[in-house]
């Protein structure tokens, strides 16, 4: 019964991390499955869904179409919408019925172009994978096939893998973008949170990326290879810790060198931090350089093989409920709903999450960019 | 890199084709992969002197979990061909096509064919194209030919002319394309003239005439191709010219 989670929740499937990823670079983004992924993208994992619009559609799979391969049906109603809707671009992703039934995504894919004329990106989700997985296929697909070569804009940053699943709507993109500027930088490209296609097109303009979560690697280290752009991972969290992430910055500028922005003390730790492998890594490190607090960190998602130290991947509820009730941190810093887990004599510091526990602590995500987290955390 | 799904209907001998097709290109000095795509996966089990590898889905089931590495779900065998056995579900239960899909992707995530640097990969596919699964090995990125076993049987001749057209409804897609047939000769009467018949209403090529020999019975109760017990035999002969054929045709593109 390993990785059954009995009292804390799933973190969001890899087909909202897909929606999320492109849900504002105007693209037709077509969810192959019969509505329940639409559902639980529109309520659980998308704070935009009510207020903007965005063209994310489900394929209405039926049992017989499924049973009997009738791709010819998604194929023609999704060109047809297309020629409707005029998008700059078609995703087509999975769902885990025509997982079951081997739908080929890379064949129908090519077909919808050829017959529609217009780019589609073929998603190899299923829906039993992590949101990261998905944003980071998607991210990585659309910047592949709509990246320009081009000047570079002097002091240009490309901030890459934000979406609202980690960071709410907070208003935390919008700081990282109002702290770059301030320092002298221009977001040339955000991936992506107040977007559009444009964001896409100059993402290889940039003099280097800020990868802000996992789900912007995969895009980051393309632009690295096919352009030459280096990239920091690091989100500006605390004062002291963004100063680190804005010298980061020009290093990476100035020497063409890619890093994590990843300092912490090599003493032992105290506090636990459990998230999203980039964000999480920023926030020890925010703690350390601005409170003096040791952290470590639990990776329940996807992490870059060779960056844990002495952090731990664990995804099994039963796995980090054992490791907090042996290791006995003062304080875990995690989304409310890990509260299930944390023994009753620490302190839980609550951090929510928005791929984990979706709108019920939304309001309460806060904007930690460039902050005093002082008050937070102490 | 020569890519081949060898489909046909059931008990026609795909797998002995198959695994001698293997030993062929394996004597003619290429690296080779087979992978059995059947849930009963013995497809590569006279590779292996009689000692099958466990198969991937076993694999799944024993651990619940996938392997993290090649080496558990393979075996080395003659001439280092590379075994793997999709294997499949408790019979009767799941969804064997959806097993070949797991395989497959399993497979690309343990960077198979990164890592080996095969020549040759042969897929023994289980009889007809079924299903989605049973498709995947002709998809973009597996197989690029496909070689149908077939005898003079009626019946066989139809599953031939089955897994023809269905490999045919996928012209719109970049998916494999019909090689041609092996006749695997059944002492029929008039077998020649019929497969022959067939194959010109088709529009498909006999690539191979593999004779009813007693000699493969033999070496398969030793646990071995005919490759490796009598290279020199007729039986064979047919299968290098194959193999040579095949190479041939690879080089050239």
């Amino acid at each position: 019964m390993k990785n059954v989670s009995t009292v804390i929740p799933c973190y969001a499937a890899d087909t909202s991390g897909v929606c999320s990823a492109l849900y504002e670079l105007g693209g037709l983004t077509v969810v192959h499955d019969a509505s329940g992924c639409n559902s639980t993208y529109s309520t659980h994992d998308e704070p935009r869904w009510y207020d903007k619009r965005s063209m994310i559609y489900i394929s209405a799979l039926t049992e017989m179409d499924a049973v009997m391969g009738n791709d010819e049906k998604l194929i023609l109603d999704t060109v047809a919408a297309a020629a409707d809707l005029r998008p700059e671009f078609i995703t087509l992703c999975g769902s885990p019925m025509p997982m079951m039934t081997g739908f080929d995504y890379d064949a129908a894919a090519a077909e919808i172009e050829e017959r529609s004329g217009i780019k589609c990106l073929p998603m190899h989700t299923n829906g039993t994978r992590s949101y990261i997985e998905g944003a980071s296929e998607a991210f990585l697909a659309a910047v592949k096939a709509f990246a320009k070569e081009g000047p570079k804009v002097e002091n240009g940053v490309a901030v890459l893998g934000a979406t609202p699943l980690d960071f709410g709507l907070s208003g935390s993109i919008g700081s990282i973008r109002t702290w770059l500027g301030e320092r002298g930088f221009e977001t040339v490209s955000c991936l992506a949170v107040d977007s559009s296609f444009k964001d896409l097109e100059r993402a290889a303009l940039a003099k280097v990326s800020l990868v802000v979560s996992q789900s912007g690697l995969a895009a980051a280290k393309y632009l690295e290879k096919e352009f030459g752009i280096p990239y920091v991972c690091g989100v500006p969290y605390g004062k002291k810790y963004a100063e680190r992430v804005e010298r980061y910055l020009r290093w990476a500028m100035e020497d063409n060198e890619t890093d994590w922005v990843d300092e912490r003390s090599g003493r032992d730790f105290d506090t636990v931090v459990i998230g999203e492998t980039v964000s999480a890594f920023s926030l020890c490190s925010a703690l350390y350089w601005d409170l003096g607090i040791d952290a470590a960190v639990i990776c329940p998602l996807p992490y870059e093989e060779g960056r844990l130290g002495r952090d731990l991947a664990m995804s099994a509820e039963e796995d980090i409920k054992a490791f907090l009730e042996e290791c006995r941190p003062a304080r875990v810093i995690a989304d409310p709903l890990y509260r299930y887990v944390v023994p009753k004599d620490t302190r839980l510091t609550e951090l929510p999450h928005f791929a984990f526990s979706g709108r019920c602590f939304g309001q309460r995500i806060p904007d930690l960019i460039n902050k005093d987290i002082k008050e937070f955390f102490e | 890199m020569i890519k081949l799904a060898i489909y046909g209907k059931g008990g026609i001998g795909k797998s002995t084709c198959t695994a001698n097709l293997a030993a062929a290109f394996a004597t003619l000095g290429k690296r080779v992969i087979q992978i059995g795509c059947d849930p009963k996966a013995d497809s590569t089990i006279n590779i292996l002197g009689g000692t099958p590898v466990m198969p991937v889905m076993d694999h799944m089931r024993e651990h619940d979990e996938e392997p993290k590495t090649i080496e558990e779900i393979s075996r080395s065998g003659f001439g280092g061909i590379l075994c793997i056995e999709t294997g499949g579900p408790t019979p009767g239960l799941g969804c064997a096509g959806r097993g070949i899909i797991t395989t497959f992707s399993l497979l690309e995530e343990l960077e198979l064919f990164e890592k080996f640097k095969p020549d040759v990969v042969l897929y023994d596919v289980l009889g007809d194209v079924v299903c989605g699964g049973f498709a995947a090995p002709i998809r973009e990125g597996y197989a690029d030919k496909v070689l149908i076993v077939t005898s003079g049987e009626k019946m066989a001749l139809y599953a031939a002319n089955n897994i023809s057209k269905a490999v045919k409804n996928f012209e719109d897609r970049s998916y494999a394309k019909v090689r041609g047939m092996i006749l695997n000769r059944r002492s029929v009467e008039n077998e020649e003239e019929k497969v022959r018949a067939f194959a010109e209403s088709a529009g498909l090529d006999i690539v191979a005439d593999i004779p009813r020999s007693a000699d493969i019975i033999k070496y398969e109760d030793m646990g071995k191709t005919v490759i490796e017990g009598d290279p020199q035999c007729e039986t064979s002969q047919r299968f290098f010219e194959l193999a040579r054929l095949l190479i041939r045709e690879e080089e050239g593109r």
